[in-house]
């Protein structure tokens, strides 16, 4: 039994089945030596060619030189390309491919200077360690030459032991004969490369396999290998018989060593490497001379080209240039195919570059290759099975293929298709076989790379859901640490703290509760409070300090910075909160010391107001406009009553005005600076709430001194009250619906509001509780002066939120607000209207239906401004 | 400017559907000059008849199915089946014999099943089959071969005849065993001989047989096997099915007649008489409706031979061809699933 080695050396050759014998026309362009064209104008080298990770060594409008590297990577698979030529980069962009497609890829566009000047080249020498060669090969950007440009330097850096290298000289595609001339002319060069591969791979054979149709290259090599270096009896020509595709890898080891290639699997797992002669001669440059792979030989054939042969082309050189000089004369429906006529690609534009592994032009005429024709009905002959060199049944993939059962054409080994197109050669219906396969292989991968990602989709979304989850239990345990630490930590006093602040939030709770449901309450507080005067005016001193602090903290709220001033106006609240209900029980001072506080508390009122004045600037004069009307009416109402009855009414309408002023410039602010407005309001709230709170106990005390019979009228303007509270909070509803959509921006922007009004309001219940009987009337115009305020400060308030909708979250915070604040302006005017006399009731009510006109108009001005603003 | 863009490969084989059935037909002729002289001018009026009405069907249906008439006329296919329907019906059957049979190949057996390349069957044999099945005593009634009849029709007898005009009164003149032009075929002799108790020598010594395999018959089958060789080299057919076809049949029909020579006819006797060369490279080798594989065709053809053997000697029907064909066309699905050639770098198995 003879080893492997035996039957190389014998030249024993194997069987590869299928295969074809087309006609070859090698003749055309075979007769003539390797000849250069003209330098073109322009060379376009993609990049990168092959590999990826690499980086652009130059940029438009360098100079380079012949051999310049175009792209530095540091990646194994990075392939360095280099300038064919020298001149100047006149543009990196997207050009079109030599590809069937012709799809952009990125490319070096290099404008020939015409010197044609080498770079410094760094020829090689013997020394160089194998590891320095293929950094070198590799520098060089060698890849194969037989057309799958695969890097080379890979090719010659195995993991493996190499056994076999096996020298590819078959060309087995008609038309060509770049590597036949190459071969003839440059046998010694070629051994040289082989030389080197020798040395890098150390294999026990090299064998130089040629078809038996070139036999000056087969002369040229024997010669070549009888001269050389190499060890003898280590190198070899094998002369194999001329059938396509004997050239292809798979082919030329089965015919070479009878052993087949693994599907899916390389030749280095046999301890084989192929190389093109092409390659050889390329190592050579690279390594003993130093020169870049920057041209290869090409050859130009067809009938329709005036000058067939093979030429150096440098990589990048346009295909239309080469065409140009060749005397290309094109016909109707011409074709240009780069490569072979069997498994060459038709080109749909010739602007495109000559690649690494471009070893053939053919621009054949009609006669010689003709139109495709029609596809017929398949007869099921069986030829393709024939022909196929791997084996395969081409005739049940096509059924599969065309029917896109694509999972049974892989059922087929249709990944062991190598293209070659032997079937469709052989088919009688003319069936585009290969295309189909083509197709059906892009439909495999395709639905793969799917499949790949969905994969990893499910993979990613599951490890969100565990993150997720991971996070959510990471924050539980975190909070209950904390809360766990907090517990541990807080002191007594903190402790109180909290209880107080929930007291406050209670009793906060509770005063609201009174202000918006006070008309019921009134009656039985009323009842209460009838027994005693004095508590009155001990309560009017309460609610004058409260309001005093009120006022301060609002003062204080405006000046500080948010978090101080909500922490203030939080104490304050508190203060105001808790002293509401000490007056009430101590029931020692005075009814004179109560008109001092009062009159203290206007005069504060004033200076408040006046402040209020100074603050409001030109924006606010509308609403002061507004104000001035019922003010006047109010004062011409009041004619007959006294001095001090004017006074208290001019200050509680000064007071409106003004809180109606701030209540305006407030939300006009809340709308140009969001953020800072947000910030003053937290205070204010707290503010109003003590305000309410403040108010609902001072609004108990002046009903309180009613007597019996006017409970009946009291009852009465009640229930005119809550007719209109329910009306305003009709309103206010309407207007909170649109603040639930909006978030919580915007909840800052009211409490300001509230606390104006609720300032307002309680100002005019003062005023009105230390007044006489006789002031009554008094009493009543200005309680209707301050309802017609309490109107159009709610017109103004829902104006304000209508525009706020506009501008949706800051706006969303006034409402909340505002709806206390028509409560409690509500109830303040229910109130003094309590205390009417029936003979003023008609007065009142008059008042009551202007300042309710008065209010409609305003509200309808506001409805008629934010539909504007919408 | 555009160029035109095409898949690779750019270039085919000058070997279409068209070429292939063309040189099928013409290798055929040898066999039907044979036979015509055989067997007289039947044949070839029988094979004029269906050719006519293979075309004008298929064109029919290619109208109907506004599909290219032209192109479907000229693949020769039609034309194909209709001449083996033709040189496999006895000469002097009578004309709506063929014509029902053709139509019945093109239309249904062809073109119900989708057309050239779809259909399951051969439509030849399956025509063959019909007409067997449906007129056995006209298709069993061969015309006596000319150097044991008395007397041979003229062409014009035979177009009389064929179309049942004139005085002749149909066969019934002809069917007068030796003594006149119609008689039962070698096959169909011995099948009765052997029925009737005598041996195989015995049955062999009548004249019908000339000491072989049947007068004319052995010259006819000598002439389609040469046709057939010719189409080996043509490389119109391959040459795994013919092969098959024959070596089963040899094989099988040398088994039995070493088991039991008195009772059996001689390999050579099965491979020369009724249409067996006819059969082996111009009917089994029907690409459409055999197995795809090389491997598989072989199976295929193999199958065929000794189906052809123990429907001979164990049918009722003194030729097998048709049935051997039509049950291997049932079995090439299976076959072509079950035998695949080993793709390259894939193991064995």
């Amino acid at each position: 039994m003879l080893t492997l080695l035996d039957q190389l050396d014998k030249g024993t050759l194997w069987r590869s089945p299928g295969g074809i014998h087309p006609p070859e026309v090698k003749f055309l362009s075979n007769t003539t030596p390797i000849s250069q064209l003209p330098l073109a104008q322009e060379y376009l080298v993609p990049v990168p060619q092959v590999g990826e990770n690499c980086t652009l060594a130059v940029k438009v409008g360098d100079k380079v030189l012949k051999g310049t590297p175009l792209t530095q990577g540091t990646s194994i698979w990075h392939l360095p390309v280099h300038a064919p030529t020298s001149g100047t980069v006149v543009a990196i962009e997207p050009r079109a491919s030599n590809h069937a497609s012709a799809l952009p890829v990125n490319t070096c566009v290099i404008a020939a200077d015409g010197e044609d000047r080498w770079c410094e080249l760094t020829p090689g020498s013997i020394e160089l360690s194998n590891h320095e060669i293929i950094a070198k090969i590799h520098g060089a950007g060698i890849a194969g030459m037989g057309g799958a440009a695969f890097p080379s330097h890979i090719k010659l850096n195995p993991v493996s032991e190499i056994e076999l290298v096996i020298i590819n000289g078959v060309e087995c595609e008609p038309y060509i004969s770049a590597d036949d001339r190459l071969m003839r002319e440059y046998s010694q060069d070629i051994l040289a490369g082989i030389g080197i591969i020798h040395r890098l791979l150390a294999p026990k054979r090299i064998v130089i396999a040629i078809e038996d149709n070139k036999p000056e290259a087969i002369k040229a090599m024997q010669q070549a290998v009888s001269h050389s270096t190499l060890p003898t009896g280590s190198t070899r020509v094998t002369v194999i018989p001329t059938k396509y595709p004997s050239g292809g890898e798979k082919q030329l080891i089965q015919i070479i060593t009878g052993r087949e290639v693994p599907s899916g699997s390389i030749p280095a797992k046999l301890g084989i490497v192929v190389h093109n002669v092409g390659t050889a001669f390329a190592i050579h440059q690279a390594v003993t001379q130093g020169k870049p792979l920057i041209e290869r030989v090409v050859t130009v054939t067809g009938q329709n080209v005036g000058k067939p042969g093979n030429y150096w082309l440098p990589i990048g050189t346009p295909v239309e240039h080469v065409l140009k000089h060749t005397e290309f004369h094109a016909e109707a429906d011409q074709k240009v195919i780069i490569g072979g006529p069997m498994m060459g690609h038709a080109l749909p534009t010739i602007q495109v570059p000559i690649l690494k592994g471009t070893n053939c032009i053919l621009v054949p005429s009609s006669q010689e290759i003709g139109t495709t024709p029609e596809e017929k009905a398949c007869i099921r002959c069986g030829e393709c099975a024939n022909a196929c060199p791997a084996l395969l049944l081409p005739q049940q993939l096509f059924w599969h293929a065309k029917a896109e059962e694509y999972d049974k054409a892989a059922s087929y080994n249709l990944k062991d298709c190598i293209e070659c197109g032997c079937c469709s050669y052989v088919c009688p219906s003319d069936i585009p076989l290969v295309e189909y396969y083509r197709i059906a292989k892009s439909a495999l991968k395709q639905a793969a790379d799917e499949k790949h990602q969905a994969e990893r989709a499910k993979l990613r979304f599951e490890a969100r859901i565990q993150r997720l989850e991971e996070e959510k239990l990471a924050r539980e345990a975190k909070a209950k640490e904390a809360a766990a630490r907090r517990q541990a930590t807080m002191t007594s006093t903190d402790k109180n703290a909290v209880a107080e602040a929930m007291a406050r939030i209670a009793a906060k709770k509770a005063a609201a509760a009174e202000t918006t449901a006070d008309n019921t309450p009134v009656e039985v507080v009323a009842a209460d409070a009838s027994s005693t005067e004095a508590p009155k005016g001990k309560a009017a001193v309460a609610a004058a300090i409260a309001r005093a602090k009120a006022k301060k903290a609002a003062a204080a709220a405006q000046g500080a910075d948010e978090a101080e001033s909500s922490q203030q106006a939080v104490s304050s609240v508190q203060t105001a909160s808790s002293e509401p209900s000490e007056p009430t029980e101590q029931s020692e001072s005075l009814s004179q010391k109560d008109k001092v506080a009062a009159a203290i508390a206007r005069a504060k009122a004033k200076k408040a107001a006046l402040k209020a004045d100074s603050d409001a600037n030109g924006d606010t004069d509308i609403a002061t406009d507004n104000t001035d009307k019922p003010a006047t009416e109010t004062t011409a109402n009041a004619e007959v009553d006294d001095k001090k009855a004017k006074v208290a009414a001019a200050v509680a309408r000064a007071k409106a005005k003004k809180a109606a002023a701030q209540q305006a410039e407030s939300s006009e602010v809340t709308e140009v600076l969001p953020e800072h407005t947000a910030d003053a309001k937290p205070e204010s709230t707290n503010d109003s709430d003590d305000e309410s709170g403040n108010k609902s106990s001072l609004d108990a005390e002046p009903s309180a001194s009613l007597s019996p019979e006017d409970e009946k009228k009291a009852k009465v303007a009640a229930a005119v009250a809550r007719a209109k509270a329910k009306k305003a909070a009709a309103q206010q509803a309407e207007s909170s619906e649109v603040t639930e959509v909006l978030p919580e921006h915007t909840a800052d922007a009211k409490p300001e509001l509230n606390d104006e009004s609720g300032n307002k309001s309680d100002s005019a219940t003062d005023l009105n509780a230390p007044l006489s009987p006789e002031d009554e009337k008094k009493a009543k115009v200005a309680a209707a002066v301050a309802r017609a305020k309490a109107k159009k400060a709610a017109a103004q308030q829902v104006e304000s939120t209508e525009v706020a909708e506009v501008q949706p979250e800051l706006v969303a915070d006034a409402k909340p607000e505002s709806t206390n604040v028509s409560g409690n302006e509500l109830s303040s005017a229910t109130e003094p209207s309590a205390s009417l006399s029936p003979e003023d009731e008609k007065k009142a009510k008059v008042a009551a239906a202007v300042a309710r006109a008065k209010a409609k108009k305003a509200a309808r001005e506001a409805n008629a401004n934010s539909d504007a603003n919408e | 400017m555009a160029f035109k863009i095409a898949s690779s490969p750019h270039v085919t084989r000058n070997m279409h559907t068209s070429t292939v059935m063309q040189r099928v037909i013409l290798c055929l002729l040898p066999g039907l000059v044979v036979q015509c002289a055989f067997f007289g001018w039947g044949t070839l009026i029988q094979v004029l008849l269906a050719i006519i009405v293979a075309l004008s069907c298929e064109a029919a249906v290619m109208k109907l199915r506004n599909r290219s008439i032209k192109a479907s006329l000229s693949d020769n296919s039609a034309m194909l089946t209709a001449i083996l329907i033709g040189v496999a019906i006895p000469p002097l059957a009578p004309w709506w014999m063929i014509v029902m049979g053709t139509v019945f190949a093109i239309v249904i057996v062809k073109h119900l099943y989708g057309g050239l390349g779809h259909n399951l069957f051969n439509p030849a044999m399956a025509a063959y089959v019909l007409l067997l099945v449906s007129f056995p005593v006209q298709m069993t009634s061969w015309i006596a071969p000319s150097t044991v009849a008395l007397n041979t029709p003229s062409v014009i007898d035979s177009l009389q005849l064929i179309f049942n005009v004139g005085a002749h009164g149909g066969m019934d003149q002809f069917r007068l065993g030796i003594d006149g032009i119609s008689m039962a075929t070698p096959l169909d002799t011995l099948k009765t001989d052997l029925s009737l108790g005598l041996t195989t020598t015995e049955s062999l010594a009548k004249s019908i047989f000339d000491g072989g395999t049947g007068v004319g018959w052995f010259w006819v089958n000598l002439a389609y096997l040469a046709g057939g060789l010719v189409l080996l080299k043509l490389k119109a057919i391959r040459w795994h099915i013919s092969t098959g076809v024959l070596v089963g049949l040899f094989v099988a029909s040398s088994i039995g007649f070493l088991l039991s020579p008195d009772m059996q006819a001689s390999p050579l006797f099965h491979l020369f008489s009724g249409a067996t060369m006819l059969a082996a490279f111009f009917i089994a080798t029907d690409p459409v409706t055999a197995a795809t594989s090389p491997r598989g065709r072989l199976i295929f053809g193999a199958l065929i031979g000794v189906l052809v053997y123990i429907i001979r000697t164990q049918g009722g029907y003194p030729d097998a061809f048709a049935f051997a064909v039509l049950l291997a066309n049932l079995c090439a699905p299976f076959i072509d699933y079950y035998v695949r050639p080993r793709t390259y770098g894939h193991s064995a198995g």
